[in-house]
């Protein structure tokens, strides 16, 4: 339509690098969207996930390498041509035009009739509810109704691509989960590539068909969502997404794929391992989720247990579903366990009881990436 | 919001509404005592009481007496003042959106724009006419003139430029960008609408500070003065009500500029908070 390009919203980002001043925003990245997929960029602020966004925008020209989508390279390119629509964080609504003018900015500055652009721009907005509200300025309009605003401008560029930056971090917590749920079903009805940055973990599990997690200027991991969350790569992807505990030590036995691995503080752990097996010696760390831990009273790790430890309960939270119960275990990370709430109040505990929790070896997934002892992410605690 | 109530009002409040009453006085009371003063009768003079009303002193005003070229300085002072209105918004909106950027040299050009602020009125004024001599350039009100008016009113409309972009996400023009405009399509259907009301406000400081502008006037304006010049040089030797009649007739014509910029901006913003 229009004379832009259409077909494959696939994304090929080729050893990209983009430079501030002496800074590295984004270092060497490779990575590829497919067509039609909902991609959310994931990492804390300043990790160079918004900079990639501009870039596939070309809002920002990368510093070295290429960017294709579809069958094109588009550095260099504006993103009418190269067909992507950006929907910015503030959604940058022109506070000078009607709701109606706003949609049909894009139209308009391709001199299409004003009774076409009209037409067109009401039926964009009909698509997203809000053809009612056509003669309204922006500014009278309520967050999520500017959100849907914005949207339909950035549609009606009928892009192959669209871009998100932010897009859900200005609503309270109960239109967020709202607005979450519509744009997941409108990238299901449009069918085109959708990247969405966000800095919050659950928005990016419950929307992505791919989670990208980034950290300074760097990909962690870029997978499903489902394999983001229950098989981190690293122990910063796994303290990023949260949900998991991640332990160390190191390997002192390797027999028919089980590690046995052992903690400098004394407890033994073992792990299922597959492909080549690690040599003894080696450093290594492994998640363990929380909701895969059980708890019995008093310390009762014998010594030489494997995959037990034990602990005194320093904090207590009630989740509604589950008590997320976390225990001080003489290494330098909080130990979490989520106890279901029927489990937990059949037997309820104390801040300062001794404890001692549990896994099963099936349990253990092992980290690609030993733990470096680098500062532990201020965002391990966030997510539940 | 209001200040929870506290019971009664402490001494000060009074003390304090007392000295701002003596306040406006001071600053409103002389104007309109000129105000009143200009309609006084024809056998009235310069000093209370009234002997009458009329509209004699305003006739004198415009008519062929002794009162000098009040009409020849009124216009030459308003197409001044427009003529400075309209460059100091063209060279402030576009050296504003320059600033944006930092370029080389860019925070000493700010200095120097801002330095002639400091600069007495009188020693540019001064300056000015000894270098048009130097260069063997006559001085004139649209050049010279023009020239010294515009140094007092750049730098405020640069600053007051730099105030409104600063609240000018970039966004604006990314989204712009993002849907296909130009750039000049993005300057006119989006920057200016948006930055308008500022465009106003620095027109108004640029048409006011013109008007009125005495000292950088002073020397630069040639053989043929302008109002505040004319003003001048009437409390001198005019000694007849047609001086209030004259300060009423400009303090008239500010009121209606300023007006009508409040006005426009007025508009603009009910135009976009309510669509007509």
């Amino acid at each position: 339509m229009d004379g832009q390009p259409s077909g494959s919203g696939e994304i090929r980002l080729v050893n990209v690098t983009k430079t501030f001043g002496d800074m590295d925003a984004v270092k060497s990245i490779d990575l590829v969207i497919p067509h039609g997929s909902y991609c959310c960029l994931v990492g804390p602020s300043g990790c160079g996930k918004t900079t990639i966004l501009r870039m596939i925008a070309g809002h920002e020209t990368p510093t070295s390498g290429e960017i294709h989508i579809g069958e094109q390279m588009v550095v260099g390119l504006k993103p009418v041509q190269r067909g992507t629509a950006m929907m910015f964080q503030s959604y940058a609504l022109f506070p000078h035009l009607s709701v109606l003018d706003n949609v049909a900015f894009y139209l308009k500055m391709r001199d299409v009739a004003k009774a076409e652009r009209r037409q067109r721009a009401r039926e964009m907005l009909e698509r997203v509810q809000l053809d009612h509200l056509a003669e309204r300025m922006p500014a009278m309009l309520s967050g999520g109704q500017q959100q849907r605003v914005a949207l339909a401008r950035a549609l009606i560029t009928n892009p192959r691509v669209l871009l998100l930056d932010e897009p859900l971090s200005a609503l309270d917590e109960f239109l967020r989960l709202r607005m979450r749920g519509e744009l997941k079903s409108l990238q299901n009805e449009l069918g085109i590539t959708f990247v969405h940055v966000t800095h919050t973990q659950p928005e990016a599990i419950a929307l992505a068909d791919m989670v990208v997690v980034m950290d300074h200027g760097r990909i962690d991991q870029a997978d499903t969502a489902r394999h983001i969350f229950s098989r981190p790569a690293t122990p910063y992807v796994a303290r990023f997404m949260g949900g998991q505990n991640v332990l160390s030590g190191i390997v002192t036995e390797t027999s028919g794929g089980v590690l046995a691995i052992a903690d400098a503080s004394g407890p033994t752990y073992a792990a299922s391992a597959s492909g080549t097996m690690p040599a003894v010696g080696t450093p290594m760390s492994f998640v363990v989720r929380r909701d895969r831990i059980a708890l019995t009273k008093g310390a009762s790790a014998a010594a030489g247990e494997v995959n037990a430890v034990n602990g005194r309960v320093i904090a207590t939270e009630y989740q509604g579903t589950y008590v997320k119960v976390t225990l001080d275990v003489a290494s330098r990370e909080a130990f979490v366990a989520n106890i279901g709430d029927d489990t937990y109040f059949a037997d309820p505990l104390r801040v300062g009881d001794e404890v001692t929790a549990r896994w099963a070896t099936a349990d253990v997934h092992v980290l690609e990436r030993a733990d470096t002892g680098a500062a532990i992410d201020p965002y391990a605690e966030d997510a539940a | 919001m209001s200040l929870p109530s506290q019971g009664r009002r402490p001494w000060t409040f009074y003390v304090l509404s007392v000295m701002f009453t003596l306040f406006v006085l001071f600053l409103y009371g002389p104007m309109f005592i000129m105000f009143i003063l200009s309609f006084q009768g024809p056998t009235g003079g310069l000093v209370f009481p009234m002997r009458g009303f009329s509209f004699t002193w305003f006739e004198a005003l415009f008519g062929q007496a002794r009162t000098g070229d009040v009409g020849g300085a009124f216009s030459r002072s308003l197409p001044l003042a427009l003529i400075v209105m309209v460059l100091t918004v063209l060279i402030s909106v576009t050296a504003g959106f320059a600033f944006r950027r930092r370029f080389v040299g860019s925070g000493f050009l700010f200095y120097t724009a801002v330095a002639s602020l400091i600069v007495p009125g009188l020693v540019l004024s001064i300056g000015i006419l000894v270098t048009a001599r130097f260069l063997g350039i006559p001085a004139r009100w649209w050049f010279t003139g023009l020239g010294a008016h515009l140094s007092w009113t750049l730098p405020f409309g640069l600053l007051i430029m730099f105030a409104i972009l600063g609240r000018l996400s970039p966004s604006y023009e990314e989204a712009a960008y993002d849907m296909g405009a130009t750039r000049w399509q993005t300057v006119r259907h989006v920057v200016i609408p948006i930055v308008f009301p500022g465009m106003i406000a620095v027109a108004l400081f640029g048409f006011t500070l013109s008007y009125d502008e005495f000292p950088r006037s002073w020397l630069t304006v040639g053989s043929l003065n302008t109002l505040p010049i004319e003003i001048w040089t009437m409390t001198t030797n005019v000694t007849s009500p047609a001086l209030y009649a004259l300060g009423t007739v400009t303090s008239a014509i500010s009121f209606v500029a300023i007006g009508l910029a409040i006005g426009s901006i007025a508009y603009i913003q009910h135009r976009r908070s309510k669509r007509t």
